[in-house]
């Protein structure tokens, strides 16, 4: 058991080492086109002016800001109206049918239309990504409450809890790890909205410059540009996870 | 057991539950049973006889078709009754101690009594090391202990067990059930506990009533005349103990028979 962990992490961190060589010695012998997949060493030659120059920390905080504003700015009220969803059914029967219908529509396919309601400044972007977060976390939060075990109904009405206390005390907490899986899912798709909410009309941001790298056809700019997106996605999935152990510690690992 | 109050009537209950194939199923048929104050009252019954049914109508989570429940040891400012559930019931997201002093803090018991009082029946129950751990680090046997202390630490008149031990194995169960016996001899409430276990029936109550097959219906009820406190060991090589076992055995037997029957049909 030990030693195939250890295997195992051996193989994890060589596997990844081992494709970039290959690519690295595919572009040299002109195996692999260089002018569209470029080479690692070449990209590492690129990286270092850019981040110096803060060319790199510029778009990256541009487009994380406007992820936190868009995934704050959906989440919140995604959480309230999900949790009223699942708690009162006339809310629920009320609100489900249009939820049922909007949420299938592709958020790029509103894309125009947010950009006409909203112009071409920063509340565009924010809200393009909110929208994407708002059904997710909505959607999750309503399922969270309406899964929750009918024994701890039992258990909160027959040790007297009001109503109120029973929101607090058994809703809430029991529907918290479902929230989380939907803030999960809506930063997946805020990655996504971001790079398109930066194709239209942007002046920065991570999505912007690899449109721009793309116009001035700077393959190694682009490849910095789709680390510095994989890089940020991942910190901001570990964010998350952060989060979320310090808000649910009562959730068994791994379950 | 002291001769004393009543506790509680069950007057000519019955309930029945809709169907999907149409025909409403009768669970439970005119039941009628008066429970003694401070009394420990066993239920056995072949599964599916309403037993829980029963329970949960005892503890106004489900209304009876027809007739009525009247509790008559209310207290002014305590709970009636507080269950103790069958299957995993802990909060998940409140430890142990959370758990123990929910139905006070329900009440709105200030903190500082509320933690005393904790405190004292996870002591009662050997907890008092996990005060802080969450259900999903304990065992079977560990919660449904974390469960026996929150409904003593609610200080209701009643207290009402359903299966609670039912899915331990021997050895906890017989740990568990005689310091659940321990508690209880220290207080004065009233408890009704439903089991399958003969056994365990015999072990803990002061009476035991035997329920028919569905629809349910009181078949016998047996007074136990154990002597107390009872040491669960002790008492199950007593010549008493088996007699009353064979008295309930057969009585029940009849019942499951049927209830077998029932099902293959």
């Amino acid at each position: 058991m030990r030693t195939e962990g250890k295997l195992g992490k051996l193989v994890s961190f060589f596997s990844p080492a081992l494709l970039l060589i290959l690519w690295e010695v595919l572009a040299r012998t002109g195996l692999v086109d260089i002018r569209l997949f470029s080479c690692p060493s070449r990209i590492m030659k690129t990286f270092g002016p850019v981040l110096l120059s803060g060319e790199l920390l510029y778009h990256s905080w541009i487009s994380v800001r406007r992820i936190i504003l868009g995934f704050v700015a959906g989440a919140v009220p995604g959480v309230i109206l999900g949790l009223s969803m699942g708690l009162f059914p006339l809310v629920r029967a009320a609100l489900e049918p249009m939820v049922a219908a909007t949420f299938p529509i592709p958020k790029l396919a509103i894309m125009p239309l947010i950009l006409l309601v909203f112009g071409l400044g920063e509340s565009s972007k924010v809200f393009t990504i909110a929208i994407g977060v708002f059904y997710l976390v909505l959607i999750n939060t309503m399922a969270g409450v309406l899964s929750i075990d009918k024994i701890y109904l039992d258990v909160a009405k027959n040790y007297g809890a009001s109503r109120w206390n029973f929101y607090r005390t058994v809703a809430l907490p029991g529907a918290l790890p479902m929230i989380f899986a939907g803030f999960k899912l809506g930063m997946g798709t805020a990655l996504l909205l971001i790079v398109a909410a930066e194709l239209s009309a942007a002046r920065a941001g991570v999505g912007y410059w690899i449109w721009r790298a793309y116009d001035m056809f700077d393959i190694e700019r682009m490849f910095v540009a789709l680390i510095t997106m994989s890089v940020l996605g991942y910190l901001l999935s570990y964010l998350l996870d952060f989060i979320e152990q310090r808000v649910i510690p009562w959730k068994a690992p791994h379950a | 057991m002291s001769a004393s109050r009543d506790a509680i009537l069950v007057k000519n209950i019955s309930k029945t539950f809709p169907s999907r194939q149409g025909a409403p199923v009768a669970a439970l048929e005119d039941i009628n049973l008066t429970v003694k104050e401070g009394e420990f009252l066993c239920i056995v019954g072949p599964s599916g006889c309403g037993k829980s049914t029963l329970l949960r109508i005892l503890a106004g989570l489900e209304e009876p078709t027809s007739g009525e429940v009247v509790v008559t040891v209310k207290e002014e400012g305590k709970p009636v009754n507080s269950m103790v559930f069958q299957e995993q019931s802990l909060l998940p997201w409140y430890t142990v101690k959370d758990n123990v002093s929910y139905g006070l803090a329900m009440r709105g018991v200030p903190k500082p009594e509320r933690e005393r009082i904790a405190d004292h029946y996870l002591k009662m129950t050997d907890l008092s090391r996990f005060a802080h751990a969450y259900p999903y680090q304990l065992s079977g046997g560990m919660k449904q202990r974390v469960s026996v202390a929150r409904a003593f630490a609610n200080d209701p008149a009643i207290l009402l067990l359903d299966e609670p031990f039912g899915s331990l194995d021997e050895q906890t169960r017989v740990l568990l059930q005689q310091e659940l016996l321990k508690i209880w001899e220290g207080s004065n409430k009233t408890a009704i506990f439903i089991t399958h276990s003969i056994d365990e029936a015999l072990g803990l109550g002061d009476r035991v009533l035997v329920m028919t097959a569905r629809p349910g219906k009181v078949k016998a009820i047996l007074d136990i005349d154990l002597p107390r406190p009872r040491d669960l060991t002790v008492i199950r090589s007593q010549p008493r103990f088996l007699d009353l076992f064979h008295l309930i055995w057969f009585s029940l037997r009849e019942e499951v028979v049927k209830a077998r029957t029932e099902e293959l049909r």
